[in-house]
C-alpha cells in the first residue's frame, strides 16, 4: 500500500510538471514531436532514477556521520552535492547518446545538457531528502516522478502535434495556444488530487 | 574544524570520482567529431532551405568539409560568407553562378481569361488535379500561392492571381520550382534583367484567345539578336548562356508586340503599381 | 432469392433523381455527321492511332491500337473518312487527343471477328483474346481494360465473378435499363467470363431499387450458373471493394486488388459488350448513356456511339430548359464537371447530367466542427476529418500513415459534411503529391 501511494502519488497526483510545475523548460521545449519527446522522457526517467538513488546514498550515509565520537552534519551541502551528481550523470548520458543515437542527440540539442538544471531532477532529490526516504523508497520515487514527467510530456507532445494542424487565431499560433493547452491539462490533473 | 575538513573531503572526493567516471565514459564512447563541420555550420545561414541539394545546413557543412561540395553551392550565402567559409577551410570557394527564380508568366487576372469557376481548395497542386485550374492557359501560373507557401525567404507574393518574385529576397534555392505543378518557375542567373514572361508552347492564335500577354512567337526578338534569344516553336526565351545578356535598352529597341518580353523591373512595376495599364491600352 | 446485403458505412441521398429516367426505354441515336473518338480513356497510356487524316474507315475498323498494359483498342463508330487527330476537351478534364471521323452516312461495316455461337467450346485464352481485341473496358468508371482485369496473375486463386449492376450513383439508370431490356446479353457475358475464369460462382449484384431489372435478370438466368444478389440501396454500393464485401463478405486488403479476395468484378455494361463481342463478333463502339438532370427537357437513356459529342446527346434529349449550372459526365458523386458541350463521350461515360443553377451553387467551406459524420459514412473506414486536417497542415506523411491512399474518392464524406469542406479534392491532392514523391 505504501508503495502504491508512493508510485501513484509521484506519477499522477503530485505530477512534477502539471501539479508541482517543475521542469517546465523541457516540457515546452521538446514537445513539438512525439519522437523527440519520447527520447527526452527516456533520458529524464533515467537521470531521475539514478540521481535519486545516488543522492539518497549520499544523504543517508555521507552527509551525516559521526567521527571520533563527534557528529558531523554536512547537510548544508545538499544542494551543492546533488547538483554535482546530477551534472555528472547528465554529462555521461550526453556522451553515450552522442555515440549511440546521434539523431536524437541532434534533435534534443540544448535541452539535453539542460537536464542538469532541470528543477524536476533536483526537486526529486530535495523532496527525498526532506521526507527522509530510504534508498529504495527514494529510488522508486525518483523513477515514478520521471515516469510522471514522461506521461505529461508525451500527452502534451501528442496534443501539440494535433494543434499544429489546427488553425487558431494568428496571435495564438505556436507557443501561446500550447500554454493554454498546458493549463487545461494541468487542470485535468487536479482531478487526481485526493487519490493519496 | 572537523566540519570544514569533512566538507572539503566530501566535495573533493565526490568531485574527483565523478570526474574520473566522466573521463572514462568519454574515452569509451568517443565520437570523432570534426570541429570544422561545426565551424562551417556556424558560418552557413542556417535557413535549411535545401537549395544546395542537401537535407539542411548541417548536412551541407559535412559535405563541404568532406570535399564533396564547394562552399559556393550554398545559394543563400553572400559571396563574402562563402569566402569566409573557404578561408576557414583553406579551400577554394568555387565559382557558382548565383541563381534567382523567375515566374515565366505574365498572365495575371487582367490578362488571362478565366475558363471556369473554380470553387475548391486554394492551392496550385490541388487545383491542378481537378480540371487543371481556373485559368484559360494550361501552362501559365495558377496563382494560388503554393510557391509562396514553401518559400523559406518569403520572396514570393501573389499579386493579381500571379506569383511575383521579389528579386531582392530571392536566393534561388529552387523550392518554388519544385512545388509548382505547371513548372512555370525557372532558375536563371541572378544578373539577368530581361525575361520572357510566357511558358506556353501552344500555337500563337490559341494563346491569343486566352491571354493578352502570351508570347506569340513572332521572332522579333530573335531577329534583333539570335544570340540572346532563342525560339522553340511559338515560344521565345532568353538565352541565359549568351555572352552578354540583354538589357533594358534592348527591350525598348525590340518592342515586343505582346509585352511578354520585359525587364524584371518593369514586370514588377506593372504588377504592383498599375495593374490596369494594358487593359486600357487594348 | 436471398436476403438483401450491404457493406458498412456509406449513405443514400434523400433525392437520387433516378425517377427521371428509370422507366425510359433505351432509344437508339441516329447517325451523326462527326464523331470524336477520344484516345486517352483511362489513367494508362493512350492507344496509338493507326489511321491518318484522309483515310477511309469502315465501321468496326481498328483505329487505335493499345499501347502498353493499361490500354485498350479503339474502333471506328461508323464508316467514313478520318478528318484528323485533334485536341478536344477531355471527358476527365484537361485536353486530350481524339480521332475525328466524318460519317459517310452509309454506316457500312461487317463484324470483324467470327461469331462464336458455341462459345462454350472455346478455350479461356481464346475468349480473353477476343475480349482484348474488342477493346472492352470497365464501363462503370475508370475504363480499366477488361482483359487486364480478367487475367488472373499467377499465384492468385479466383473463385467468384461478380457482375456489378449496383449503379449506386444518383441520377444514372443506364445499367438499370440495360439489365431490364437486355438481360440475356448481361447473363451471356457473365457466363462467358465465368468460363474464361473457370469459376462457377457468378453473382450479379443489383441494388434493391431496380425490381424490373431483377425480374428480367432472374428470368434470363434461369437454368444457368448465374445468380442475382439483391443489394441495399446505399452509396457507394457499386464500388469494387464494397461490392465484394456486400456479395461475399470478404475484404480486400488495403492497397490490394479484387484478386486478393478471390474475386473478379466486371461492370454489367462490360458484360453485355463481352456478349456482343463473342456472339456477334463486334467490338465495343456504342453504349447506353443516361442523359438526365433537371435542366434537360426530356431526360432519357440513349444508345450512343463512342465519340458522340455531348451537345448532340443533349439535343436528342430535347435540349435544355434553362441554362445549366453544371454539366457533369458520369454521376453527380464521382463524375467530372465539364466546361464545354463539345466534350465527346467515351467508353466509360455512363451519364450526362445537366444540373440547374440552383443545384450548382457556389459555397465556401468553414472549419471542421468534428461532428464525425464523414467517419460514419466512409465506406473504407477512414477518418476523412483527420486526413483533411493533416493535408491542410502540409503533413502528407501523416495522411499516408492514416491510409489516404485507400480513399476511393467516392465523395460520401464531402456530401455529408455540414461545413462543406472540399474533402475529396484534398485527398486527390495528397494522393497525387504522394505518388510524385514515390
Amino acid at each position: 500500500m505504501k508503495y502504491l501511494e508512493l508510485t501513484v502519488g509521484a506519477a499522477l497526483v503530485y505530477n512534477f510538471v502539471l501539479t508541482r510545475f517543475l521542469g517546465i523548460c523541457p516540457f515546452l521545449g521538446v514537445s513539438k514531436r512525439i519522437s523527440t519527446a519520447l527520447g527526452m522522457s527516456g533520458a529524464v526517467v533515467f537521470v531521475m532514477t539514478v540521481a535519486s538513488f545516488c543522492t539518497s546514498l549520499i544523504y543517508n550515509y555521507l552527509l551525516k556521520f559521526s567521527w571520533n565520537g563527534k557528529v558531523i552534519d554536512l547537510s548544508f551541502l545538499q544542494v551543492l552535492i546533488f547538483i554535482l551528481v546530477i551534472a555528472a550523470l547528465v554529462q555521461v548520458i550526453e556522451i553515450v547518446m552522442q555515440k549511440l543515437t546521434p539523431g536524437l542527440y541532434q534533435a534534443l540539442g540544448i535541452y539535453l545538457p539542460l537536464i542538469t538544471t532541470n528543477c524536476a531532477v533536483l526537486g526529486s532529490a530535495a523532496l527525498n531528502f526532506n521526507a527522509g526516504r530510504s534508498v529504495i523508497d527514494a529510488t522508486i520515487f525518483g523513477c515514478f516522478s520521471g515516469i510522471g514527467f514522461a506521461i505529461a510530456l508525451l500527452i502534451f507532445a501528442s496534443l501539440r502535434e494535433r494543434l499544429e494542424l489546427a488553425s487558431p487565431p494568428k496571435a495564438f499560433e505556436g507557443i501561446p495556444i500550447g500554454l493554454v493547452t498546458a493549463g487545461i491539462l494541468a487542470m485535468a490533473f487536479v482531478g487526481f488530487s485526493g487519490l493519496c | 574544524m572537523y566540519m570544514l575538513t569533512g566538507a572539503l573531503l566530501l566535495m573533493g572526493i565526490t568531485g574527483t570520482l565523478l570526474g574520473v567516471i566522466i573521463a572514462l565514459f568519454a574515452r569509451i564512447f568517443k565520437v570523432d567529431t570534426d570541429p570544422r563541420v561545426e565551424l562551417v555550420r556556424e558560418l552557413l545561414p542556417g535557413a535549411n532551405c535545401g537549395g544546395c541539394g542537401k537535407a539542411g545546413c548541417a548536412a551541407f557543412a559535412k559535405s563541404v568539409v568532406a570535399g564533396e561540395n564547394l562552399p559556393s553551392r550554398c545559394p543563400v550565402s553572400s559571396q563574402e560568407q562563402i569566402n569566409a567559409i573557404a578561408l576557414a577551410l583553406g579551400i577554394s570557394a568555387g565559382s557558382g553562378v548565383r541563381k534567382r527564380a523567375v515566374v515565366r508568366c505574365g498572365g495575371d487576372m487582367f490578362q488571362t481569361k478565366e475558363r471556369l469557376n473554380y470553387n475548391g481548395v486554394c492551392d496550385c497542386n490541388a487545383a491542378a488535379v481537378v480540371a487543371g485550374g481556373p485559368k484559360g492557359c494550361r501552362y501559365g501560373c495558377l496563382g494560388m500561392g503554393s510557391c509562396a507557401n514553401v518559400c523559406p525567404f518569403g520572396a514570393i507574393e501573389i499579386v493579381n492571381n500571379l506569383a511575383l518574385v521579389h528579386r531582392e529576397l530571392c536566393v534561388g534555392c529552387g523550392k518554388c520550382a519544385d512545388v509548382c505543378p505547371r513548372h512555370v518557375i525557372a532558375l536563371v542567373p541572378a544578373d539577368a534583367e530581361i525575361h520572357v514572361y510566357c511558358n506556353s508552347p501552344e500555337k500563337g492564335a490559341e494563346k491569343r484567345k486566352q491571354c493578352k500577354v502570351g508570347c506569340i512567337g513572332c521572332r522579333k526578338c530573335a531577329r534583333y539578336s539570335s544570340d540572346q534569344f532563342t525560339i522553340s516553336g511559338t515560344l521565345a526565351s532568353v538565352n541565359y548562356e549568351a555572352e552578354t545578356l540583354p538589357g533594358e535598352e534592348d527591350v525598348e529597341k525590340i518592342q515586343c508586340p505582346t509585352g511578354a518580353l520585359l525587364s524584371a523591373r518593369e514586370h514588377h512595376r506593372i504588377e504592383t503599381h498599375d495593374p490596369n495599364w494594358k487593359k486600357d491600352e487594348k | 432469392m436471398s436476403k438483401i446485403r450491404s457493406f458498412k458505412g456509406g449513405m443514400h441521398p434523400e433525392y437520387d433523381g433516378k425517377e427521371l429516367t428509370d422507366s425510359c426505354c433505351v432509344i437508339e441515336a441516329p447517325l451523326l455527321e462527326k464523331y470524336y473518338v477520344v484516345l486517352a480513356e483511362n489513367a494508362g497510356r493512350p492507344p496509338k492511332p493507326c489511321v491518318a487524316a484522309g483515310d477511309k474507315v469502315r465501321k468496326y475498323q481498328l483505329i487505335a491500337e493499345a499501347d502498353g498494359f493499361v490500354s485498350a483498342d479503339l474502333h471506328a463508330p461508323t464508316s467514313g473518312t478520318v478528318e484528323g487527330i485533334v485536341d478536344v476537351p477531355g471527358p476527365m478534364g484537361g485536353s486530350v487527343q481524339a480521332v475525328v471521323i466524318v460519317s459517310d452516312g452509309n454506316d457500312h461495316g461487317s463484324a470483324p471477328f467470327d461469331c462464336w455461337e458455341k462459345w462454350q467450346e472455346k478455350s479461356g485464352a481464346e475468349l480473353l483474346e477476343r475480349i482484348r481485341k474488342a477493346g472492352i473496358v470497365g464501363m462503370g468508371g475508370a475504363a480499366f481494360p477488361s482483359h487486364v482485369k480478367l487475367a488472373v496473375p499467377p499465384g492468385k486463386k479466383v473463385d467468384t465473378l461478380i457482375i456489378n449492376g449496383a449503379e449506386c450513383e444518383p441520377y444514372l439508370t443506364a445499367d438499370h435499363r440495360l439489365m431490364a431490356e437486355y438481360p440475356q446479353k448481361v447473363i451471356t457475358g457473365a457466363a462467358v467470363m465465368g468460363k474464361l475464369l473457370d469459376v462457377s460462382n457468378i453473382i450479379i449484384g443489383v441494388e434493391d431499387n431496380k425490381p424490373d431489372a431483377v425480374a428480367a435478370l432472374e428470368m434470363a438466368s434461369a437454368g444457368t450458373s448465374v445468380r442475382v444478389q439483391l443489394l441495399e440501396v446505399r452509396y457507394p454500393q457499386g464500388a469494387e471493394k464494397q461490392l465484394i464485401y456486400a456479395v461475399t463478405g470478404r475484404s480486400v486488403p488495403p492497397g490490394g486488388l479484387p484478386f486478393d479476395a478471390g474475386c473478379v468484378v466486371q461492370n454489367a455494361g462490360s458484360a453485355a459488350a463481352v456478349s456482343d463481342a463473342v456472339l456477334q463478333g463486334i467490338p465495343l463502339i456504342e453504349r447506353i448513356v443516361t442523359v438526365s438532370g433537371e435542366a434537360v427537357r426530356s431526360p432519357g437513356n440513349f444508345k450512343l456511339r463512342i465519340g458522340t459529342p455531348v451537345i448532340e446527346a443533349v439535343k436528342l434529349a430535347g435540349g435544355i430548359t434553362e441554362e445549366p449550372g453544371k454539366l457533369i459526365l458520369g454521376g453527380p458523386m464521382m463524375g467530372f464537371a465539364q466546361r464545354s458541350f463539345d466534350v465527346p463521350i467515351a467508353k466509360n461515360t455512363s451519364g450526362i447530367l445537366l444540373l440547374p443553377p440552383k443545384a450548382a451553387l457556389n459555397f465556401s467551406s468553414s472549419p471542421c466542427i468534428r461532428c464525425g459524420r464523414c467517419v460514419e459514412v466512409c465506406p473504407m473506414k477512414l477518418m476523412p476529418c483527420l486526413l483533411c486536417a493533416s493535408i491542410e497542415g502540409g503533413r502528407f506523411d501523416l495522411a499516408l500513415k492514416d491510409h489516404v491512399m485507400d480513399c476511393l474518392e467516392c465523395g460520401a464524406c464531402a456530401y455529408v459534411c455540414p461545413s462543406r469542406r472540399p474533402l475529396v479534392q484534398q485527398f486527390r491532392r495528397a494522393k497525387s503529391e504522394l505518388r510524385k514523391k514515390r
